[in-house]
């Protein structure tokens, strides 16, 4: 019977990162229910990942902000509330997650939902993407920094924004020698960060930690550089790289080939909002926070009543955004429930944070003519192995518009329900790097689950 | 401890599980992508097209590139912790 | 200037474009045909429907009409190929010992046109498929059956209709706004972008077509929509490589449904077909159910076909649900599709209400609205399915 699987609480949070953890401890702090849903397997999130226990740590070097990242799990870990690591939510409505864990069908029931979905790595495909040894930036950063496992001897880190750092010292703290660190937006485009990082202590601290770090490793960021391919016999042995112009267009002249067995690419990030799609809750275009954003009010509400959303999902902005929503949300959630007002406090800094994120990240914008690496016959969608060449063809015989590429070459129909191509499928298919990214389409499941497992969903 | 984990003393205790039959070592609180990556093994899956091989992509269960199959089911490696004798194929096998 | 076509064809689903294809092939080298869709090609119901090639034996003139399309099909496939295309044949499979008579049933009605299907006893189905459930009592094979894939067939037939004749002129994204009358002739269309002047104009607009012929100012077509809830696994899971089909569906699905159209309680009913994908993935389905234009997954349904397909495969209860969704597929009141002129309006031709058949039928229906069309004998019978009939 599935009847007993079923939560209660207060408040339903969704994700385990700093956003939902901040949120949770503060919601718990208030004497709520809370019960937090992470698809993971420990609380932190991809930015505060935690090694398994016992595992040796001591050579990881962490940036001055993780220190925030730590009290953080220590005062979500010691607060009164439930957390359900490894619980896939594929079901949603206002006051309603089902999920999946450990292979049974859960529901959780709440008066309030916390969207703190997060965000994952934005791809953009070039030549030889698809070997074993190419993965997102944030692969490379959980796999030293979540499972102590060295990625290889010689790495590339390659594609645009803050997130480059963190793969270039994780890497070179498992000891990994990083042959290449190249940062597609140019240097002079990169300054319009300046004021974003000089006007936040916090992140000019940041700043300098990572300067040193790299320094220490003998890594030299390179501005204007990016992968234009990878090559290798089932794994990766080559890279060519070389110059962007101020668009991300390659200088094919520019070109040279370097021997590396691991590649980290980490073009941005893109808000995950399909929980939040399937909720009901409104959206826009925000290009220079990574794509569709979850619209909120001013006090973190979505448009769907008793849905809130914070960090991430909201536009791209880093941990300490994330940490600053999250306890907002949390406050109003408190004042409606407690009749407690919100610290003018906890409002401001949650404006603060997202201004300075937005004055740093709004110089990283995606360069449109990074799409011109690939080939015609580059794998654009990887789970269904589309080809640009076939997804233009689809383009031109059943239209432009997202829909009609993927229903004329099946591309974004796989398992990753778009999530990998989407972001730049469009562009592709069209030859139009102008084309914003589309809307995911908002479908239970939302992540693949058991087919018994949509059969054993509780009711309630 | 082998060269592809971080140094130091691993209090973990070991878990052996099978890869396409073959007896393979990891510790306590590895996914399968990480355990076999850190033993060599690096394409997980074959492309349903052409069987080019495919690994771990995004490594926090969003790409599905990473599909292994465990004692029958077919799972996301970099989701899937390792389990005292667990049976792990790669996927895409007809 | 006002644009000039010989034939324009509005809706690109698989009925459009099978249209377009055999109409690029009979018509006259270099007649300009303009395929118009308001969406994308097979964006609609052929994007979200099963891929079955399927021969119903009920009545002599039924198994010609399936019969010459499933071929005309194969004919596609190797002329122009693309779109998945397996002959994997159709297990007919029963629980039930009150069905499991209608296996001999449905084999003396393929003997009786000269086909062959088999009776398979459990040993045998075993051998076959043994990932299916192994207390099933047997199954009836008939291996004239296929699947394809339907938003790749349209790309195929629409290759195809440009190698016969570079002048076809796809045309996504343009909807029609008006249709242009001349008295009682129709003299092309009004789109958002422009009109375009043609002596012919085909409305293959599935359950959008009593839509486009009320802008004709025609009276409604007797065409209503018939949702069905479907869902789509992983890849690299499926248990089978045969498509299912439970037996009851002959008595429920397409023309055998007993269920009154245009009431507005119909609680939905479900058969079970499953299909393998070239991926490794499995299609299950299907359910049906009249409730209007309402694409929101009925999940009762859902959950029916879910359950019975892990009836006959029990593997699939740990298969991975990728996607669910809705299709509308347009029924016609009479159960039979409407294909060829309609009078009233001369010039105006209608290619629609298919119901669940309309991509087994889309190559028979194709041919058949082309030969009418360039005034040629048809390739079977075309009276049982012409529009006028509803006239009367």
């Amino acid at each position: 019977m599935s009847g007993e699987r079923i939560v209660d609480a207060d408040v339903g949070v969704l994700g385990a990162g700093p956003g939902g953890m901040a949120a949770a401890k503060a919601l718990a702090a208030a004497g709520l229910r809370v019960v937090v849903l992470d698809e993971g397997h420990r609380a932190g999130g991809q930015i505060f990942r935690q090694l398994p226990p016992g595992a040796p740590h001591e050579s990881i070097a962490e940036p001055p902000s993780h220190a925030h990242g730590h009290a953080l799990i220590d005062g979500f870990a010691a607060s009164k509330l439930e957390l359900r690591s490894g619980a896939s939510v594929w079901d949603a409505k206002p006051g309603r997650l089902w999920f999946e864990q450990d292979g049974a069908s859960w529901l959780l029931r709440c008066k309030h939902l916390v969207l703190a979905p997060g965000a994952y790595d934005r791809c953009i495909p070039f030549p030889g993407w698809t070997l074993p040894g190419v993965l997102t930036a944030g692969a490379l950063q959980v796999m030293v920094r979540g499972f102590g496992v060295v990625p290889g001897k010689r790495a590339l880190v390659v594609g645009s924004g803050p997130l480059l750092l963190p793969t270039v010292t994780a890497l070179a703290s498992a000891g990994v020698k990083v042959v290449a660190a190249l940062e597609a937006t140019s240097r002079w485009r990169a300054l319009r960060a300046l004021p974003g990082v000089l006007g936040n202590g916090a992140r000019l601290r940041e700043a300098l930690w990572y300067g040193r770090q790299l320094f220490a490793a003998g890594v030299k960021l390179q501005w204007g550089w990016t992968v234009f391919g990878v090559e290798g016999d089932g794994r990766v042995q080559r890279a060519t790289i070389g110059k962007v112009d101020a668009d991300g267009r390659p200088r094919r002249d520019t070109a040279r080939t370097i021997e590396v067995d691991v590649v980290g690419a980490g073009f941005g990030l893109v808000p995950s909002i399909e929980a939040g799609l399937l909720l009901g809750c409104a959206s826009r275009l925000l290009p220079a926070r990574g794509g569709h954003c979850l619209v909120v009010d001013a006090e973190q509400r979505t448009s769907v009543a008793g849905v809130y959303a914070v960090g991430e999902a909201c536009g791209i902005g880093g941990a300490e955004v994330a940490m600053a929503e999250g306890e907002l949300a949390a406050a109003a959630i408190v004042r409606q429930e407690r009749g407690a007002p919100i610290a003018g406090e906890v409002a401001r800094k949650a404006v603060r944070e997202r201004k300075a994120a937005d004055a740093m990240l709004r110089a990283f914008a995606p360069l449109p003519g990074l799409h011109q690496r690939a080939q015609p016959d580059t794998i654009v969608c990887r789970c269904v192995d589309v080809t640009r060449a076939r997804a233009k063809e689809a383009a031109v015989l059943h239209g432009g518009s997202h829909r009609a590429i993927k229903v004329g070459c099946r591309a974004g129909m796989g398992p990753c329900q778009a999530r990998i191509c989407g972001p730049s499928l469009q562009a592709l298919a069209c030859g139009r790097p102008d084309l914003p990214m589309d809307l995911p389409v908002a479908q239970t499941p939302l992540k693949a689950v058991r087919s018994e497992t949509i059969l054993n969903a509780p009711e309630g | 401890m082998s060269a592809s984990r971080l140094p130091g003393a691993d209090a973990r205790p070991v878990v052996a599980f099978s890869f396409e039959g073959r007896r393979v070592e990891a510790r306590q609180g590895d996914t399968v992508a990480m355990a076999l990556w850190a033993d060599g093994q690096q394409a997980l899956r074959a492309s349903s097209r052409d069987g080019a091989p495919r690994g771990v992509l995004c490594n926090m269960g969003i790409c599905y590139e990473c599909l292994v199959v465990v004692d029958g089911d077919t799972v996301r490696g970099c989701m899937q912790v390792v389990r005292q004798g667990m049976d792990v194929r790669r996927g895409g096998k007809p | 200037m006002a644009e000039t076509a010989d034939l324009i064809v509005v809706g690109g689903g698989i009925v459009g474009c099978a249209v377009v294809q055999h109409c690029a092939e009979l018509l006259p080298k270099g007649a300009r045909i303009v395929l118009l869709d308001r969406g994308a090609v097979a964006g609609a119901t052929s994007g979200s429907c099963m891929g079955h090639l399927m021969v119903t034996p009920d009545d002599a003139q039924e198994y010609a009409f399936s019969a010459t399309s499933v071929k005309l099909w194969a004919e596609l496939e190797e002329r122009e190929g693309g779109f998945d295309y397996n002959a994997t044949g159709a297990l007919y499979l029963a629980d039930d010992p009150a069905d499991i008579e209608l296996f001999a049933v449905l084999q003396k009605q393929f003997a009786d046109h000269g086909d062959r299907a088999e009776i398979l006893d459990q040993k045998q189905l075993r051998e076959l498929e043994p990932g299916l459930a192994h207390d099933l009592p047997g199954a009836l094979f008939y291996r004239g059956d296929g699947v394809v894939l339907p938003m790749m067939a349209c790309g195929a037939m629409l290759r195809q209709a440009k190698k016969h004749n570079p002048n076809v002129d796809v045309r996504p994204h343009t909807p029609v706004t008006g249709m242009l009358r001349q008295g009682d002739r129709i003299v092309g269309v009004q789109t958002a972008v422009g009109a375009i002047h043609a002596d012919n104009v085909v409305n293959c607009c599935g359950v959008w077509a009593p839509e486009l012929a009320e802008m004709a100012g025609q009276p409604r077509l007797p065409i209503v929509p018939r949702a069905g809830n479907l869902a789509i696994t992983g890849h690299h899971v499926t248990p089978i490589k045969t498509q299912l089909l439970e037996i009851s569906y002959i008595r429920f699905a397409h023309g055998a449904a007993k269920v009154d159209p245009t009431r507005t309680d119909d609680p939905g009913g479900h058969a079970m077909n499953m299909q393998p994908q070239s991926n490794g993935g499995c299609l299950i389905g299907s359910t049906r159910q009249f409730r209007g234009m309402d694409r929101t997954l009925n999940k009762a349904l859902l959950h029916r076909s879910l359950l019975r397909a892990q009836r006959y495969a029990p593997g699939l209860a740990h298969a991975p649900i990728v996607r669910t969704w809705v299709g509308l597929r347009p029924y016609s009141l009479d159960k039979h599709p409407l294909i060829g002129p309609w009078p009233p309006l001369r010039g105006l031709w209608i290619a629609a209400g298919h119901e669940g058949l309309g991509i087994t039928l889309s190559p028979i229906t194709g041919r058949l609205l082309a030969e009418q069309i360039t005034g040629r004998p048809t390739t079977i019978d075309a009276t049982p399915y012409l529009p006028a009939r509803f006239l009367r």
